[in-house]
């Protein structure tokens, strides 16, 4: 009554609090920002990944840095570790050093060379070794050494030193030494030595070894000098000894090359090619290793030849294995790394670099110098070139993968030492020379043979239980038979493969023939049981509820699968017996494989695999064959009963063709889980890295190997990044799968809604 | 989806037709393949891995070895068929001797044709010792502080047990005081050693300090060392078969039990304590004996920390995809990627974590945070934080789907309800949608535990070792190691399995592990089934 205002409504009532709105505008930024950088998150993942994997890709990148002349023209071009000083040398009695960064040129003289006329000269850049060859006929060396200067714990600059080594005085031959080749390993020396011109010219090998007594150390000796000139075809123009100490290479003017070989039991000619024809050589270099020589033309061909057998019983002889991109005409400069099978060439001012592995031309580029020597510094991070009239310039060189690429990776290599060309894993070897081979192919055959065997036994498996379950089984057993089922594909993976390596591996190791006779009998008792069963009468038959059937075939599952298991050693004494060399025959499947296919027969095999990976993979392709299945409309089966089809033929023309889609997309789900599984893989197929389809081997997986190999690989090293690489491979795989899948799957569920 | 709500009856069994019918129970057998396959895995690892603590009966064998005969006491393990030279199958069996310390191969392989005499002797006893594995033999004497007490006197066993439990005591506390005191004091010297390198305190300081901690490790090292040789001072002979007598003290004996005179419930009883031990105890000997209690403890505190990452990103993702963003073509295409996600392999996830967690943010805090540690890093090198988080990623995924699909099954209605009695539209999702939605996340997240939980190969990669030297949490400041390496039962049933250097006595071991592991992953399945179905059952009553 006096209380008027309140029958009218505050307006104020009806507003909404400011700090709802506020709040409410707040949350939805939040959640918006928040959804938004989760989703960019997951999406960082591919570009991370993509980012690590990228400079494998990227080819080398050269810079210029420094100007420097030395004001004479080098024989010899030589460099310390570092890059930071290269010297000049030029036959005489003193040697040059320039300070990449001060410009200072010190002259420094060579110890015990007075009085001596030079006339030949060689460098081996591995042990920084100038060889020597006198008039008189005398040999010998010297070392050029540098050593850091720390200023302050800190690095300033080099400082050189020059040590000189033995003379040997030659036997055989006469004349003055007009060339000279040094191969040393530390253990194995040689010295190659042309003596005099023309006609009268021979050619000698001395082998020097370190001799002494216990006390007093050991000191360098002469331990045989042999004459080869009659071994050598024609009067050789150029001598190459490896940096192992034993193979010496000459070749001659009509581009013919000798192969020497000096092993235990002497020096022995093994060989002789040509590799240009007439048109006669210009260079000859050992790569890193000392295994393959690079070849260089007169008229800028470039080919790799290389040491192998070309059987399993042949000599070891050369061979060519690469043949690169002409280098042009012009003066021929050569420089290879200390550290892998890069090296620099060039001709006139072009200049490459080149990695023989791969065959490929990391960089090239032109100089504004005509280069008359070029030198590689021992971590491969610089060179440096120097002209006649003794410019010299500094170029830093990028290239931290220079073996990587997409013909190491994905195409067949011919590695050193092969017969061939080759798909090949092996990332890390024993020696300190050894070649990374990373060709992905063996490692993608690997995860696709395991798929394909785990395939083979979980697809009909599935797929049959599916279509039971799907068809025949009653709801209220449908209820627990699939969660059952689901429950498997939770089992973790390490758990299986540890079943899969320490139990059924052993199990079955003796037992193969049990397996076969189990793999017929279970699916023919199946058919038998189904074909006498609806021959029974139908008084009896319907006893039975609909949909029980997978409970009455259990017993006779069993009693089949007892009788094939037994059946095994009979089976086995009958058909897989072995001949061992003695003639005794011996029933025995293991033996019998190899015996008769010629491919192993291991323990941890690709049989083991495909049963236990069956445990991983029936379950995805169930849940969703069976989804499918269920999902197509209950009017089409009904139609079909309705015009009088069975059941089965309601299954075989309704149910499956328009599911079809579904169990497609089924299959391509379980394809991805099977390519990416790790640990089954790790543990159960020995991981040997072999590419045969034999059922009774193992195989080494995209995933297993990056499992294993990535905790021991460097980071930022080409194994770190093809391991990357491989995960990307692996991604790409199953991505594309699961998107074809989704992509089919709703298609199909459109499809069942207009129907 | 699932075709559950079809109530119709499947198609007869009892038509007249016979086309097509053995196909028909071809289906039915792979389906019977394919449960007999789940229950018969899972029956495999609950016999093998519940067997594996069962105390077996230890008998004597007499062995014929050449002309001469070899006396072995130990348990059967396997018995198996091996062909011989001409072809022959010839049983064999493989007994467990024990006693690593007086032969190396405490496996032993004997054709049954060998075997002279066997039979059970009462007094046959399993020792279990700290080192080298279990001993079996016979009971001659214990010596306690200088007093001999035969086997055969009526106090003996009494005696035994008394020292037994006064020695566990004893070991317990030089344990703490190994573990516990010099523990923290050698955490005060590594600190001390990086503020002197970072200059936080001047040499002298640093010097004066660490001598101060230096008497203090002494006085503690002095007082373990006490304790051993009072333990010392107590043992126990025993006679292996074959007669010889070894002379053990009692700071290496952990327990000792008489298989062979023992009934059925005091087994049990026996096999629940080892049971119990394996729970809490931590391992020895390469793993091979002792517990896993530091990769039960490993793997739970990462998957904990793995759904604290998990559960708030995922929940937001799909909220704002599923509520704010506008469905179109983009969103379509991010809900596949992210539906293709679940099935991308997680040793991908595991390549990632390391090149970003640890390299890349791992790199980045040493460089500013842990300068003075370096070049030993600290967030840099696999760790326990980079593996949830790599983890919390691979599972993303599977919470965003799960929440995903509970937030689209809330009723239209309910939420237009909330809407219309004035709601804005984050109460309307925090006040209806969120908790009707509330089981559909919680089933999302459950799996994603049990995901994670049963994961090993990304975590290889990115933290787990094969011995953990402490936990990720203890009682030492900070308490909470995020940058530590850890155990995880997955990864130790794969150590255990192949890389344990006597993998034959790991066995039980691997097979005990494997169980555990399956017992903590299908229960998280099976609350997340539970779950899930009684939400349909809910949304059943509530839907209009």
């Amino acid at each position: 009554m006096s209380d008027d205002k309140s029958s009218i409504p505050d307006p104020k009532r009806f507003e909404v609090s400011k700090a709802t709105l506020w709040f409410d505008h707040f949350m939805g930024w939040a959640i918006r920002f928040g959804g938004i950088s989760v989703i960019i998150a997951v999406f960082g993942i591919f570009y991370f990944i993509g980012k690590e994997v990228l400079p494998l890709f990227q080819s080398g990148k050269v810079e210029e840095n420094i100007k420097v002349s030395a004001e004479v023209a080098p024989l010899i071009l030589g460099v310390d570790e570092w890059g930071e000083m290269p010297f000049f040398y030029s036959a005489g009695k003193s040697i040059i050093f320039v300070d990449g960064k001060s410009r200072e040129r010190t002259e420094m003289q060579v110890p015990g060379l007075e009085g001596l006329e030079i006339t030949a000269c060689s460098y081996d850049p591995v042990n920084r070794r100038v060889a020597l060859g006198l008039s008189d006929g005398r040999v010998g060396s010297f070392i050029v050494g540098y050593q850091r200067i720390f200023e302050n714990g800190e690095a300033k600059g080099v400082k050189p030193t020059l040590t000189a080594e033995p003379w040997f005085q030659m036997k055989s031959g006469a004349g003055a030494i007009s060339e000279i080749a040094y191969g040393d390993d530390g253990a194995a020396r040689v010295i190659a030595v042309k003596r005099g011109m023309g006609e009268t010219c021979s050619v000698e090998i001395l082998r020097l070894g370190m001799k002494g007594g216990l006390i007093g150390g050991k000191k360098l000796a002469l331990l045989a000098e042999v004459d080869v000139t009659a071994q050598i075809a024609g009067e050789p123009e150029m001598l190459c000894a490896s940096q192992n100490g034993s193979i010496v290479l000459a070749a001659n003017a009509k581009g013919e090359v000798t192969y020497l070989l000096a092993d235990s039991s002497g020096i022995s000619k093994r060989q002789v090619f040509t590799p240009f024809g007439e048109s006669g050589l210009a260079e000859i270099d050992f790569l890193f290793g000392g295994v393959s020589a690079i070849l260089t033309a007169k008229d800028g061909r470039q080919q790799q030849w290389s040491l192998y057998r070309s059987s399993e019983d042949a000599e070891r002889l050369f061979g060519m294995t690469k043949e690169f991109p002409s280098i042009g005409s012009g003066k021929k400069v050569f420089a290879k790394s200390q550290r892998n099978r890069t090296f620099l060439t060039g001709a006139g001012s072009e200049l490459s670099i080149r990695h023989s592995t791969s065959g490929a031309v990391r960089w090239e580029g032109k100089t504004d110098i005509e280069p008359a020597a070029a030198i590689l510094d021992a971590k491969g991070e610089s060179f440096w070139i120097a002209s006649t009239s003794g410019e010299a310039r500094k170029y830093e060189i990028k290239d931290h993968h220079p073996d990587a690429g997409w013909e190491a990776f994905f195409g067949k290599v011919w590695y050193e030492g092969g017969a061939e060309p080759v798909y090949q894993w092996q990332s890390t070897g024993g020696t300190g020379d050894f070649e990374a081979k990373f060709s992905l192919m063996p490692l993608i055959f690997g995860s696709l043979k395991g798929t394909a065997y785990a395939l083979l036994f979980s697809i009909p498996v599935a797929l049959l239980a599916a279509i039971f379950s799907a068809a025949f089984l009653p709801a209220d057993v449908k209820r627990i038979v699939k969660p059952t089922l689901e429950i498997m594909s939770s089992l973790p993976s390490v758990v299986l493969g540890f079943l899969a390596g320490l139990w059924l591996a052993p199990l079955l190791e003796n037992s193969v023939p049990s397996v076969i006779m189990l793999v017929l009998f279970i699916p023919a008792t199946a058919l038998l049981i189904g074909f006498f069963w609806c021959r029974t009468p139908l008084s009896f038959r319907n006893r039975f509820g609909g949909g029980t059937e997978w409970m009455i075939v259990l017993p006779f599952l069993a009693l089949a699968a007892w009788l094939a298991w037994s059946l095994g050693p009979v089976v086995e004494k009958i058909f897989f017996i072995y001949t061992d060399p003695s003639g005794a025959k011996i029933a025995d499947f293991r033996l019998w494989w190899p015996q008769v296919t010629g491919t192993r027969f291991e323990q941890r095999n690709s049989l083991v695999l495909g049963f236990i990976m069956g445990f991983a993979v029936i379950p995805v392709i169930f849940t969703i064959a069976e989804d499918a299945l269920s999902n197509v409309p209950k009017n089409l089966t009904a139609a079909a009963s309705a015009l009088g089809a069975n059941r089965w033929q309601v299954v075989w023309t309704v149910m499956l063709p328009v599911a079809s889609s579904g169990i497609f997309s089924a299959l391509m789900i379980g394809f991805g889980r099977a390519v990416g599984e790790t640990m089954v893989m790790v543990m159960a197929t020995g991981n040997t890295p072999i590419t045969e389809w034999n059922l009774f081997s193992g195989m080494r997986t995209l995933s297993a190997n990056i499992a294993v190999e990535l905790p021991e690989a460097p980071v930022g090293s080409t194994h770190y990044r093809t391991l990357f690489l491989g995960a990307v491979v692996l991604f790409a795989m199953t991505f594309v799968m699961n998107t074809i899948a989704e992509i089919l799957r709703q298609r199909l569920r459109e499809k069942n809604k207009l129907v | 989806m699932t075709s559950d709500s079809q109530k119709t009856e499947p198609f007869a069994t009892t038509g007249r037709s016979r086309k097509g019918e053995p196909l028909v129970w071809l289906t039915a057998a792979g389906l019977a393949i394919g449960v007999v396959m789940a229950l018969g895995l899972f029956l495999l690892i609950l016999v093998k891995g519940a067997s594996s603590f069962w105390p077996k009966r230890i008998e004597s064998f007499e062995l014929r070895k050449g002309d001469s005969s070899e006396q072995v006491s130990g348990f059967i393990t396997q018995t198996r068929e091996r062909k011989d030279a001409e072809g022959k199958a010839v049983e064999e069996i493989q007994i467990f001797r024990g006693n690593k310390d007086l032969s190396a191969d405490t496996f032993l392989y004997a054709d049954t044709r060998d075997i002279i005499a066997r039979n059970i002797s009462k007094n046959t006893l399993l020792i279990e010792r700290l080192t080298y594995g279990p001993a079996i033999g016979e009971a001659v004497a214990i010596t306690q502080g200088g007093t001999r007490i035969a086997a055969e006197a009526a106090n003996f066993r009494s005696a035994l047990n008394e020292i037994l439990e006064k020695s566990e005591e004893m070991r317990s506390e030089i344990l703490h005081i190994e573990r516990k005191e010099i523990g923290k004091v050698s955490v005060a010297m590594e600190k001390l050693q990086r503020d002197e390198k970072a200059k936080r305190k001047s040499t002298e300081q640093a010097t004066r300090e660490r001598a101060t901690l230096q008497v203090e490790y002494d006085k503690l090292k002095a007082q373990a060392t006490e304790l051993e040789q009072k333990l010392n001072t107590n043992t126990l002979t025993y006679r292996v078969a074959g007669g010889r007598e070894v002379t053990a003290s009692f700071s290496q004996l952990l327990s000792i039990f008489a298989p062979n005179q023992t009934g059925f419930f005091e087994r049990l009883g026996e096999s629940f304590r080892r049971a119990w031990h394996f729970l809490i105890e931590e391992p020895r000997e390469a793993n091979t004996e002792g517990g896993v209690f530091p990769a039960i403890f490993g793997t739970v505190v990462m998957t904990l920390v793995m759904s604290l990452f998990v559960t708030p990103f995922g929940v937001i993702a799909a909220i704002y995809l599923r509520e704010y963003a506008k469905q179109g073509f983009m969103v379509r295409i991010v809900r596949i990627c992210v539906n293709n996600l679940a099935g991308v392999p997680s040793i991908v996830f595991g390549v990632f974590g390391l090149a970003f967690f640890v390299y890349f943010v791992g790199g980045a805090i040493d460089r500013n945070l842990y300068h003075e540690a370096l070049p030993t890093p600290t967030f840099g090198t696999p760790g326990i934080l980079w593996a949830s988080l790599t983890l919390a990623l691979l599972t993303l995924p599977v919470v965003i789907v799960a929440t995903e699909e509970a937030l689209s099954a809330v009723p239209r209605g309910v939420r237009e309800a909330a809407l219309a009695c004035g709601a804005s539209k984050w109460q309307a999702i925090q006040r209806v949608v969120l908790p009707a939605s509330l089981p559909g996340i919680l089933t999302g997240v459950i799996l994603a535990m049990a995901r994670g939980a049963g994961e090993v190969a990304p975590l290889m990669l990115v933290g787990v070792v094969k011995l953990a030297p402490s936990l990720p949490i203890d009682d030492i400041a900070p308490f909470i190691h995020a940058e530590r390496k850890f155990m995880h039962l997955g990864f130790h049933i794969y150590d255990l399995g192949f890389q344990s250097p006597d993998a034959e006595a790991a066995k039980p071991f691997v097979y005990a592990t494997a169980l555990l592991l399956i017992v903590v992953v299908v229960t998280l399945n099976l609350a997340a089934i539970l779950i899930r179905n009684r939400l349909k059952k809910r949304f059943a009553v509530s839907s209009f």
